[in-house]
């Protein structure tokens, strides 16, 4: 991500509530708590954020990345 | 309907009832979770810290030898990551970002703002600096020299904004600084 | 291998498939040890659930914009992994 173009300005007044809507608390929720189960480490979620195809990617919202990689591991992992 | 095409709140809800239900976690488990980020975690706290350092010039000696002691002497834990306090001056200016993901001192910062996780923060701030300072409105010198920290591994940086003009008491200081001085995007 | 304060070091030109934290923009290029930060696990491996990771020296390596984007006069500081790394010979232009 460092260093490309493109992106446009930055979204400066975008400052307050850490969550846009419920659903994202609860995506943040559910990692907690299952890094703290040992379900997947930090590292693991970092790399099935960075292993969503580009396109869904870029179009996707930072919590809905999120919660692809939470559902790509437990498929990966045959939990839950 | 796939899985994909579920609106994504109903999504999210199907999610929790699946790992509610596989025992990996309960409800309440959720709710104390996002109550500790919501409660214990604030931009308060990274202000208290710059506050002190700014009165208390050993304080501040502690904070930019050993962040997370004098993070954990004024009660904040910063457990996990190594914290690191680079201090603004006249002819410096440091500026955090996380180009990878979008680490950061949760517990003195408060969670992260949208700008913060943003792709076009993330992609230009390590390449044009004052382009995307003047975007904050922060416009620096060009004689001021800019640090951009990219918080790429295990240490998360707190940035010490220079101290206001005038004497201030240290609570009045604190009000001062915000989370955006605190990462590097404005000034107090 | 212990890098020292000073030494010229250059982020190794890789493009693993798998999680790493080497940002694109610095790989290839050279910068300067700042400081050693302390050993922390190899997010590499624990990214692929390797058990137990390998532990290696982070360091605070400083790049030149001008180096990495042909214009600026900022420094942009990233924090590597000595593994990540290899020594600028002095000779080297």
């Amino acid at each position: 991500m460092g260093g490309q173009t493109g992106f446009g300005p930055v979204p400066t007044g975008d400052d307050g509530a850490p969550f846009q809507a419920d659903w994202e608390a609860r995506v943040y929720a559910l990692s907690r708590a299952l890094r703290r189960a040992g379900v997947f480490n930090l590292d693991e979620l970092r790399d099935a954020i960075e292993r969503i195809p580009p396109k869904v990617y870029l179009s996707a919202s930072y919590y809905e990345r999120w919660l692809i990689a939470i559902e790509t591991i437990l498929a990966e992992k045959g939990r839950a | 309907m796939s899985h994909d095409e579920l609106p994504v709140a109903a999504r999210v809800r199907r999610l929790e009832e699946r790992v509610i239900a596989a025992g990996l976690t309960t409800g309440d488990e959720l709710d104390a979770l996002l109550d500790e980020l919501l409660d214990g975690a604030s931009p308060v706290n990274g202000a208290r810290m710059v506050a002190r350092a700014w009165t208390d010039p050993d304080y501040r000696e502690a904070l930019l030898a050993d962040a997370n002691t004098a993070a954990g002497s004024l009660g904040f834990a910063t457990n996990g990551y190594r914290l690191c306090a680079v201090e603004n001056t006249p002819t410096l200016h440091n500026v955090v970002v996380c180009t990878l993901c979008s680490c950061y001192p949760v517990t003195l910062l408060g969670p992260s703002p949208g700008w913060y996780r943003s792709f076009a923060y993330r992609s230009r701030v390590v390449r044009e600096p004052r382009a995307v300072l003047a975007e904050f409105g922060l416009r620096l010198p060009d004689e001021v020299e800019i640090v951009v920290w990219d918080a790429s591994a295990e240490t998360r940086y707190l940035v010490v904004p220079r101290r206001p003009e005038g004497e201030l008491p240290e609570e009045e200081l604190a009000a001062r600084v915000t989370r955006k001085g605190l990462i590097g995007t404005s000034a107090v | 291998m212990t890098y020292r304060p000073g030494t010229l070091v250059r982020a190794r030109p890789t493009d693993p498939d798998h999680h790493t934290r080497v940002p694109r923009y610095v790989r290839g290029h050279v910068g300067e040890i700042v400081e050693r930060q302390g050993e922390w696990p190899l997010p590499d491996d624990s990214a692929r659930g390797i058990a137990p990771p390998r532990v290696e020296a982070v360091y605070t390596v400083r790049f030149p914009a001008r180096d990495l984007w042909g214009t600026g006069s900022h420094t942009v500081t990233v924090d590597l992994w000595e593994s990540y790394l290899e020594e600028v010979s002095t000779d080297e232009p």
